[in-house]
């Protein structure tokens, strides 16, 4: 019985650390000279949507939940914007090849008519990040027109 | 007393667990990449040829003409060392623009390949945006081997999609079993 008030102490103890350890953050305040907007046209529906479903892993900007205040939550949100970034990074996308730039795009179709993205980890508690069936098409819709003018823009 | 030196012990101990374990996947990187290159230096000459790129390609194409997601995955592999082994050294500068515009996309294509088993759809996604990268390769830098290029009418709902293949007799990477025989040469390469 001892022995398990230690163990349970001793959680408490880490749980209570960890807070104290704050990772850096994902803000950036200067100007994005290769962000997606400045290589195709960004309807404001559409920047939008991607803004509140897309861009906190996806971007050098995100908006941290109030839980990620809580650790672990800041780690495992951390993980995802790092994996999510080295991905695909719309603030960035201007340094993509254009093959690669043709190709994110395509991904983007597909992981939504997939429903891949956004993670269903990620919806379970961003519930305002699932996108309806109205949103989802404008995106595609999207894609396909950028598409198009990178085509034209790079033949 | 005892109850707090005992608590402060473990939670050194947690921190001191995780610290390590960021020590020992780096260590484990390292040493990965260093025998990847040792892999590299040994089997494969550098060269501007195409040869062991394709090589891992049609191994990647005849994976999935028979539904197999683990050996497309060890392919998708094999195209990354195959990129990784390629001298761009005798590249003219243009030849130079065109090849890494290919390379970027390419080895990303085959990186996700290699991380997907299980999930073949998916593989055969980043398949067709390979296929194209393959041809427009082949196109620039030329082949030794013959090679075919066949249309599938049907994938990516009826859009259609090229691979290229060693062999005139059709086997659709695309569809795999289900129809295997789905498509038709457009194209030969030389």
């Amino acid at each position: 019985m001892k022995g398990i008030k230690k163990i349970l102490l001793g959680i408490l103890v880490i749980v209570v650390v960890i807070q104290f350890i704050h990772p850096a953050r994902n803000k950036s305040g200067q100007a994005m000279p290769n962000d997606i907007s400045k290589i195709v046209a960004m309807p404001e529906d559409v920047q939008g949507i991607l803004k509140k479903a897309c861009y906190d892993c996806h971007s050098n900007n995100t908006e941290y939940p109030w839980y990620t205040n809580i650790q672990p939550m800041h780690w495992f949100m951390n993980y995802h914007i790092i994996s999510g970034k080295e991905e695909l990074n719309f603030n960035e996308f201007g340094t993509y090849t254009p093959r690669r730039q043709q190709s994110k795009l395509r991904s983007i179709e597909n992981s939504l008519k997939d429903g891949t993205m956004p993670l269903s980890s990620y919806t379970l508690i961003q519930r305002n990040a699932i996108l309806s069936e109205v949103e989802k098409s404008q995106i595609i819709n999207w894609v396909q027109n950028s598409k198009d003018s990178l085509t034209k823009k790079y033949n | 007393m005892k109850t707090l030196i005992y608590s402060l012990a473990f939670s050194l101990l947690f921190l001191a667990a995780c610290s390590n374990n960021g020590n020992k996947t780096q260590t484990a990187a390292t040493s990965e990449a260093t025998s990847t290159k040792a892999v590299v230096s040994e089997n494969l000459e550098k060269g501007t040829s195409t040869a062991a790129i394709l090589r891992s390609y049609l191994k990647l194409k005849n994976a999935f003409t028979i539904d197999n997601d683990k050996d497309a995955a060890a392919a998708g592999n094999e195209m990354v060392t195959a990129f990784a082994s390629f001298d761009k050294k005798s590249l003219t500068p243009e030849q130079d623009k065109a090849y890494t515009d290919i390379y970027d996309d390419a080895k990303e294509h085959a990186e996700h390949i290699g991380a997907n088993v299980g999930n073949i759809a998916h593989q055969r996604e980043h398949f067709d945006m390979l296929s194209k990268d393959m041809y427009d390769l082949v196109k620039l830098l030329g082949t030794k081997q013959p090679l075919y290029v066949d249309h599938c009418p049907m994938y990516n709902n009826d859009k259609g999609a090229i691979w290229l293949s060693e062999t005139k007799d059709i086997k659709n990477p695309y569809l795999g079993k289900a129809m295997p025989t789905c498509g038709t040469v457009k194209e030969e390469l030389k």
